[in-house]
């Protein structure tokens, strides 16, 4: 059997995925000899743009240069994995998604000046367009789980990721709640597999892996404001890096009138 | 007309390529292009409060993280009149220093080596020089060990904060890191061999202004509040915007800067022009060998001047881990005013990073992100510019530029993920 052939790519964001995946210095040997790398501009001169068994593709979108980019990696890629935050939610720079005014903000870093490189748009994340078969969300990434993950795609098979929010380990490691001291901390919003290691260091949680899939996150934003949280504060909190999916969280808490709902 | 263009530029952080516009034996231009999508940072943390900007910052770029967080962490400081205990400010020195040598051990031996080796990767060159990628991934893995002690990850750590620390480490792992320090200055001198015994080419020299900042006690350092120049003037860094006239070109979404509307760089080079005189130790020794006037002409050494700073960032760990160890953890130190203005200088691994920020009623009103690689554009091009005329009134073909114009872009270790907000060959 041939090695698995893989790709990795970057579109808008900071590198830091494609940068932990050169980061697993006592690793790195051994996956570049366990597969083909056929494409890690980052890490690489000689690549080849062909079929690929899998793309790691890290960031978001965030121009129609990368958007043609992204439909060309998809064509050719049996499997597509979008890697880090950015390439989930859309990260930081997608945080202002429902709420418009790009053309001011673009304006207020580029005033007029005609950029002809490529058409600019709000950032969003790889799977607003194309399909995406799985997400290792992260800011950055973790070491472990796109090891054990990278093991299992290229075996054809689905990895396992954490599926608790932040707050599952952050029991495990018996650190003293921060929500409880009355501080406003993401934990219980956030997908978890960073080991907690905000509160770990007495520092309430970010919510830099995104939203968590393991629970109505709805729900759990409905009770923190029922505890005495600051709705604008929660919400300013959680979409520093929750993106596309505080978006969605917004419009699930936006009232809908219903027909034949009840008062 | 004639256009070549490396596209990707291989082997940096981010999205760039190169265009050359060729005109017979006549360079039109030559351009370093940034394809890296905009996001807009500094708008979008308008209204933040400083808290959560040093949350967000630092997501600029992933090599270069505790240098956002500690230059907009200065910024700020100074806006809201923030005086930070002695043991933060001695966490931030070795943070900076770890973050110094994973970059510098990432860029000279994995990014920068295979070119002046002759492999396409440091993972090509495994056969030939195994035991130099091991000493890169030894190096690499040690600074991002101290950077996660310190900053609770290996990137993207949020321990550092405003007036000081969530949690400081422990006397055990501060004396490791001494020890280890210390076990590694070896591998980083041989990066210092490495580099001194190539023979670098002439074809890329133009003389230039070299910028950095100014470290106190007339040390050798990664922070400061005022900035050198290689004239001999120094600026404080509240004025950057003097030092840095930012301008908007179309091919790049990166911003450019310029002093006295010429090109200068920033980076290991120019610190070691300005600041060198102050090494101690190995590194000072290393330095007086291998510096001469030619580091002011050819931006190729500035990948030996990162390897004589990794000695110094190895030999400075053991007196600040001691430093730290020796004092008791502190209480963060508050803001004094919930208003003011301020500007954050500190050295990235490529050069001077600037945050500015004006706060109003505790909130942030502006923030003004400069970044290294945005400053050394310019020069990148004027270097590549040289360098192509000189090749080919040499006779050399068009496709032979190609390789040179990237091993200069690539020398100054540009971060495009950081500058944003690179060959292509055209002829006429």
């Amino acid at each position: 059997m041939s090695s698995p052939k893989i790709g990795i790519y970057g579109f808008t964001g900071c590198a830091g995925d494609q940068l932990m995946i050169l980061n697993c210095e006592d690793q790195l040997v051994d996956i570049f000899g366990a597969v083909e790398i056929r494409s890690f501009a980052m890490a690489k001169s000689d690549n080849h743009e062909g079929e690929l068994d899998v793309a790691f593709v890290e960031g978001s979108i965030s121009t129609e240069e990368q958007l043609q980019h992204l439909k060309k990696i998809r064509e050719r890629s049996k499997v597509l994995v979008a890697i880090g935050t950015c390439a989930c939610w859309g990260g930081p720079q997608a945080m202002k998604l429902e709420e418009g005014g790009y053309e001011e903000r673009y304006k207020g870093v580029y005033g007029n000046a005609k950029i002809a490189v490529s058409k600019a748009f709000e950032a969003q994340p790889v799977d607003a367009f194309v399909k995406v078969e799985m997400k290792i969300p992260g800011c950055p990434i973790d070491k472990t789980e796109f090891l054990s993950s990278v093991s299992k795609v290229v075996a054809g098979r689905h990895p396992y990721l954490y599926k608790s929010p932040v707050c599952m380990e952050c029991k495990w490691k018996e650190n003293p709640c921060i929500l409880l001291a009355g501080k406003f901390c993401a934990g219980p919003l956030t997908k978890g597999g960073c080991g907690a290691v905000c509160p770990s260091h007495n520092l309430p949680c970010v919510g830099c892996w995104g939203p968590t899939d393991d629970l109505n996150v709805s729900a759990e934003y409905k009770l923190l404001v029922e505890k005495g949280y600051n709705p604008e504060e929660v919400m300013q909190k959680i979409k520093k890096f929750g993106g596309a999916g505080v978006a969605k969280l917004m419009k699930d808490l936006k009232p809908t009138k219903k027909k034949g709902a009840k008062k | 007309m004639k256009t070549l263009e490396v596209v990707p530029l291989a082997r940096v952080e981010g999205d760039g390529g190169i265009t050359v516009t060729l005109d017979g034996k006549k360079v039109k231009s030559v351009t370093l292009d940034v394809h890296e999508g905009p996001r807009l940072i500094e708008q979008l943390v308008k209204g933040m409060t400083p808290e959560d900007d040093i949350n967000v910052v630092p997501r600029i770029c992933a090599i270069c993280t505790l240098s956002h967080k500690y230059a907009a962490i200065r910024g700020l400081e100074r806006a809201l009149a923030i005086d930070p205990p002695e043991k933060a400010q001695l966490m931030r020195d070795l943070m900076m220093l770890g973050e110094n040598v994973e970059s510098n051990s990432l860029h000279t031996f994995l990014l920068a080596l295979p070119d002046f080796l002759g492999y396409p990767s440091a993972i090509a060159m495994l056969n030939d020089y195994g035991d130099d990628v091991k000493r890169a991934l030894r190096l690499k893995k040690f600074g991002n060990h101290v950077m996660e002690v310190t900053s609770g990850r290996i990137v993207h750590g949020e321990n550092p904060g405003l007036g000081g620390f969530g949690k400081y480490p422990s006397k055990k792992q501060l004396s490791e890191i001494a020890i280890r320090s210390k076990e590694l200055v070896p591998d980083a001198v041989r990066a210092v061999e490495l580099f001194s015994s190539i023979e670098y080419p002439e074809h890329s020299e133009v003389e230039t202004t070299f910028m950095s900042v100014n470290a106190p006690n007339k040390k050798f350092g990664l922070a400061g509040d005022s900035i050198l120049i290689s004239n001999g003037k120094e600026t404080d860094a509240d004025d950057y915007k003097k030092l840095t006239s930012e301008r908007v070109v179309p091919h790049s979404f990166a911003k450019r800067s310029v002093y006295k509307d010429k090109s200068f760089a920033v980076g290991a080079n120019a610190r070691m022009i300005n600041m060198g005189k102050r090494l101690e130790g190995q590194a000072a020794d290393l330095f007086k060998e291998n510096y001469s006037d030619r580091w002011l002409r050819n931006p190729l050494l500035n990948n030996l001047a990162q390897a004589i700073e990794m000695v110094w960032a190895l030999e400075s760990m053991p007196e600040t881990t001691e430093k730290i160890a020796a004092l008791d953890d502190p209480v963060r130190a508050e803001p004094t005013r919930i208003s003011g203005s301020g500007t954050g200088a500190v050295e990235a691994p490529r050069g001077i990073l600037y945050h500015h920020y004006d706060v109003r009623d505790g909130l942030i009103e502006t923030a003004d992100i400069i970044t290294p690689t945005a400053q050394n554009l310019d020069d990148i091009e004027v270097h590549m510019k040289a360098c192509a005329e000189r090749l080919l009134a040499e006779g050399k073909k068009d496709e032979e530029l190609l390789l040179p114009l990237e091993m200069i872009a690539r020398a100054y270790d540009p971060c495009i993920s950081c500058a944003t907000h690179l060959v292509r060959l055209k002829r006429v």
